[in-house]
């Protein structure tokens, strides 16, 4: 990195961030001059302008890196803004998700009652993007406290937006508390590398804890390392602290439920992987312990216990809200098969962007039926889904793919998902866990079939009333659920080996 | 470790903070805890005067005392049954203290000894001569090859925030 | 190690020079400023409660005090003793400690400002590098007294006076702080020796009348006199939070708030009309104290005139004049200010270092920003006439009893 600097060269890396920035102050213009009988334009607005950002990334792509040179030659045709952030693939296939991510919550909102019509509810959604857009590619310990704590502070304004439901606030509290105790937590551990190396970006970490001067001392580091664990498994809901996932994700309006569930933890699991690989590498010897080794078991243990905690306890859920919620704590726990298979290098990079990518999808359809379904009929309970095959036969349709996507069933994309995962996991030689995570699926999918069962067998009086649907959430569940098809058959290969291309990169 | 004014200073406003920190978790009243707060974070901004670092100071003493605590005592205040709380709600201080304690020995004998004690490589560092100064610090915050991206998304942050805030807290929809 | 040139403006350096060790000396002369800065103010407030009640009997066609001492001038040293002699009471059921610290904490918080106040070219209590940030963190410690003050006297007259106070205090910072950026910008420095010498060749109210005038306001209602004097409002909250305090106690939230105003004053002219700068200062730095005292005293009579001449304004009005009147001008001058001086620097009308005194060289730089600053309070004002017009529009049409809850001439459009 030179002392001068050019702002041109700079600038394809925060492309969708000014996007982002721009499409936030368009859409409180919006707020502000909008007649209340317009207003409902402005998620059209905000949904259309995510939409076309989530191109922004894939226009500006990262810049070529030569063949053949070292990681410190890599980095410094990768990082810009003073190594802030890192423009590379990773970055680039996470960036698309969660704009997409941002796009359809925007356009699923647009007419719930007491959000739909509220600019700010759209600037909260799009600055939480922008959040989780930049913790994708965050590559300073700076930057990733800001962009994390960009991405969740407006999380919990969302989730405890309307203010007059009781439930919610109660998840806007709820969220606000752990989440802020968390940050808390994990700032700790990052200030701690700090003080150690007296380094704030990631890339320059390694080289200072391994250095002789830091003493040859594990302990340390390990706490350090422990405590932004502990962290990012708040983020992506991880077992043992998953314990707000359930409530937060109950009470908050639908659309921020299905937001937080995919953006917020789709960035993390990015933010996780490349700082772990980054900070901790596989060779990472300190004192004679394994550092790498501690942390890729860590993760295997804490796939198993989250994917089993996940799967067990949905299988008692009444509520759909509740289910799914449960459900996503057993989908971190798959990607953490992804995590822990980290020996298999790129294959396992990839395999983990995959899984979210077509999660991605997945849980915006699941969380877009079930938002049409409670904002027509107030209800948010698994057994009043009875007859919807009847009622909408699409809707119970795009229901069926979402719940057969996540249970992994083929052609729905969650069996590439899950095949790409445990791919990686039997070539980084853990078959035991691709074995357990097979084992887990069969159990999950037993809950998925149950509301699927519901749906198309089980009859209720209602079924003479249609479900109101309004054409963004036509674009809604078509988009996602043909999404989640092609992911499923021609598309997987294609997305996994886009996310491969150039993921050896992260691996200095 | 030499004894100099240095170190003496340093030890009456560390005595000054942690005494602060030790009044605010113990006290019974809230209003109390609140004023303990304050001389706690007096101490840190004599801490960051002997660090060299006057801007950060006075930022401490504007914002944590002058903002923050003003607007902690506000809001207990508002709440006045909770002022003359004397009982305990939790009942679970005595295992707090033992979680803390271990904790607080954990990172003393784990961490901070380890990294920053006698005989390790990072004792015998010295501080930098350089003194970052004020305008360093302005510098560095709009200069590409430094903070200028986190400093502006936390601006962005704080307009959300704050916008947030007050779509929860106003009385009309 | 300082020359030995007198005794009064390089005392370490003669200490030394008379044979005492040079840490001793250092350690010696420190000590003396601190005494002297602190106790300075305290002599000073006397003859300001005086100058005080002479003015405002003066506006109300009194006397005010003329018994004690020629021209009533001792009258504050009777009053004292009196408030000294008289029973302290501790009301029943007050926080005993807090009750006792927030009178302190009042006057302390006033004379810490004195450290960053440079009275002469060589003196001053500590040059610090962010005495212009210094001002305003030490400034807040004050609202937190008068908070500790209303909350343990057990009262709620006192609780609500505290409640108001915090209301005004921390929003009128904001503007006070960003008026307070305007000289800081134009000085490239927060030090106020420097912030001082900047202003040699012109001042900086010149640069900006706008920012001077917000600076003003937003100090006028930091100390809580009228117009802005709603923490005591005598009609309303008895006597707001000092309600239950009583002799000496009372006499040092008394003495703080007076001592505040002309500290005020005085910063209010080192900040935009130069400080001590005044002809022949550099050969004789004690002249400076003299042109320090002299211009801040003016600024001193014209906040005692608006505290006597001007009723008081309500809550609600005085909390939408700073959100919506003062926060967004003061931002908007800022932002035109410096974007003002970005371009006088670029087209080079900048007068360097070696012609920083020259006034002429000012000139053409002085002429630019008073343009634009006269600009923007055209503007400001078209605004408000307009919504002045249609607040008058709106009462003619509406009912009476309406028309009295919609008088809020200052307020501008809110979007709802």
């Amino acid at each position: 990195m030179g002392n001068e600097f050019d702002f041109l060269t700079h600038l394809p890396a925060i492309m969708p961030e000014i996007g982002l920035a721009i499409l936030a102050i368009v859409v409180l213009g919006l707020d502000l001059f909008l007649p209340e009988s317009r207003r409902r334009s402005i998620a059209l607005v905000a949904g259309i302008g995510l939409a076309a950002l989530a191109l922004t990334p894939l226009l500006w792509g990262p810049p070529a890196v030569p063949t053949g040179i070292g990681p410190e030659e890599q980095n410094q045709v990768l990082l810009f803004w003073g190594g802030m952030v890192r423009h590379d693939v990773l970055a680039q296939v996470f960036k698309v998700m969660v704009l997409l991510a941002g796009a359809f919550t925007s356009l699923m909102s647009i007419d719930v009652n007491g959000i739909g019509r509220k600019g700010e509810f759209y600037l909260t959604i799009i600055v939480a993007t922008l959040g989780a857009s930049l913790m994708s590619a965050a590559a300073d310990l700076i930057m990733i406290f800001v962009a994390l704590e960009t991405t969740t502070i407006p999380l919990y304004i969302l989730a405890g937006f309307k203010r007059n439901d009781g439930r919610s606030a109660e998840s806007g509290m709820k969220y606000f508390l752990f989440g802020s105790f968390m940050s808390a937590v994990m700032l700790y551990g990052l200030s701690l590398l700090y003080g150690f190396t007296g380094q704030t970006n990631i890339y320059a970490l390694a080289d200072f804890l391994t250095s002789p001067a830091f003493g040859e001392n594990p302990v340390p580091v390990l706490g350090a390392m422990v405590l932004i664990l502990v962290g990012f498994g708040f983020k992506i809901s991880a077992v043992p602290f998953h314990f707000w996932t359930p409530d937060v994700y109950e009470g908050a309006p639908t659309p921020v439920t299905a937001y937080v569930s995919v953006a917020s933890k789709a960035a993390s699991f990015a933010l996780l992987l490349r700082f772990l690989v980054a900070v901790f590498p596989a060779d990472m010897m300190i004192g004679g312990a394994e550092i790498h080794g501690f942390w890729v078991q860590l993760a295997a243990v804490t796939a198993v216990i989250t994917m089993t905690l996940g799967n067990v306890v949905a299988l008692a859920q009444r509520n759909i809200k509740r289910l799914l919620a449960y459900s996503s704590i057993a989908q971190a726990g798959y990607t953490l098969i992804g995590l822990a298979a980290i020996g298999a290098q790129e294959q396992s990079v990839a395999a983990v962007a995959f899984y979210m990518f077509m999660y991605t999808f997945t849980n915006l359809l699941a969380f877009a039926v079930v938002v049409l379904f409670s904002e027509a009929t107030g209800s948010e309970t698994i057994a009043d889904l009875a007859g919807l095959s009847r009622r909408s036969p699409w809707l119970a349709l795009t229901m069926t793919i979402a719940l057969l996507s996540l249970g992994g069933v083929p052609p729905a994309a969650g069996f590439f998902g899950k095949f790409f995962l445990f791919q990686a996991a039997v070539a980084a030689d853990l078959t035991w866990l691709a074995i357990y995570g097979v084992l887990m699926s069969i159990i999950a999918l037993y809950y998925y079939l149950v509301v699927v069962k519901v749906m198309y067998v089980d009859r209720s009086e209602d079924e003479s009333k249609p479900i109101p649907m309004s054409r963004p959430y036509a674009w809604v569940l078509g988009v996602t659920s043909i999404a989640v098809l092609i992911l499923g058959t021609v598309g997987a290969q294609v997305v996994f080996d886009w996310a491969l291309a150039n993921a050896s990169t992260l691996f200095a | 470790m030499e004894f100099n004014i240095h170190s003496i200073v340093f030890l009456i406003f560390s005595v000054i903070t942690l005494g602060g920190g030790l009044g605010t978790v113990t006290s019974r009243n809230l209003i109390h805890g609140a004023v303990y707060l304050i001389v706690s974070l007096f101490g840190v901004a004599g801490l960051f005067i002997l660090l060299s670092a006057p801007f950060l100071a006075a930022i401490q003493v504007l914002v944590y005392i002058g903002a923050i605590a003003i607007l902690i005592i506000f809001a207990v205040m508002l709440t006045r049954s909770m002022t003359r709380m004397t009982e305990i709600y939790n009942r679970q201080w005595s295992l707090s203290l033992v979680v803390s304690a271990l904790l607080f020995v954990l990172l003393l004998v784990g961490i901070i000894l380890p990294v920053w004690g006698p005989g390790t490589a990072n004792a015998a560092l010295q501080p930098s001569e350089l003194v970052a100064t004020t305008v360093d610090l302005g510098v560095a915050f709009v200069d590409g090859n430094q903070f200028v991206l986190p400093f502006e998304v936390a601006s962005l942050l704080l307009t959300a925030a704050m916008i947030g805030a007050i779509v929860i807290a106003r009385d009309r929809d | 190690m300082q020359e030995c040139i007198d005794i009064f403006n390089t005392f370490a350096g003669c200490l030394t020079a008379s044979g005492a060790d040079p840490g001793l000396a250092q350690f010696l002369s420190i000590l003396l400023g601190v005494v002297l800065v602190a106790m300075g103010p305290l002599v000073i407030v006397i003859f300001l409660i005086w100058v005080e009640r002479k003015y405002a009997a003066r506006v109300q066609d009194r006397l005010g005090p003329n018994r004690v001492g020629p021209f009533g001038l001792l009258q504050t040293f009777a009053d004292a003793l009196k408030l000294i002699t008289k029973e302290d009471i501790t009301p029943a059921g007050a926080d005993k400690l807090i009750y006792n610290l927030a009178p302190i904490i009042s006057v302390v918080s006033v004379i810490l400002i004195w450290a960053v106040v440079p009275i002469s070219p060589l003196h001053i209590g500590a040059d610090l590098s962010i005495g212009a940030l210094y001002f305003v963190a030490v400034g807040s410690i004050g609202t937190l007294a008068i908070m500790m003050a209303g909350w343990s006297s057990n009262n709620k007259y006192a609780l609500l006076g505290a409640f108001r106070v915090v209301a005004q205090l921390v929003s009128y910072e904001v503007p006070l702080v960003f008026s307070l950026l305007v000289p800081v910008m134009f000085a490239g420095t927060m030090s106020m020796q420097g912030i001082v010498e900047a202003q040699l060749g012109m001042w900086f109210i010149v640069f900006s009348p706008l920012a001077a005038l917000i600076f003003f306001i937003s100090t006028q209602a930091e100390t809580g006199r009228a117009p802005f004097d709603l923490i005591e409002a005598e009609s309303e909250l008895v006597a707001g939070y000092n309600i239950e305090y009583s002799g000496m106690k009372f006499g040092l939230f008394f003495a703080g708030e007076f001592l505040h105003v002309f500290t005020n004053a005085l910063i209010f002219a080192i900040l935009f009309t130069g400080g001590w700068l005044g002809p022949f200062v550099y050969q004789v730095p004690a002249l400076g104290i003299i042109y320090l005292f002299a211009k801040g005293s003016i600024f001193y009579l014209l906040s005692l005139h608006l505290r006597n001449t001007l009723p008081r304004i309500r809550i609600d009005q005085l909390m939408s004049f700073n959100w919506k009147f003062l926060v967004p001008v003061s931002i908007a001058n800022l932002i035109l200010v410096a974007f003002l001086w970005k371009v006088i620097q670029l087209i080079g009308l900048l007068p360097g270092p070696e012609n920083a005194s020259d006034f002429l060289a000012h000139l053409p730089a002085a002429i630019i920003m008073l343009v634009g600053n006269l600009a923007l309070t055209v503007v400001v004002l078209q605004m408000l006439r307009n919504v002045g017009r249609r607040a008058v529009a709106a009462n003619a049409v509406s009912t009476p009893a309406n028309a009295e809850l919609d008088d809020q001439p200052y307020s501008l459009p809110v979007p709802h």
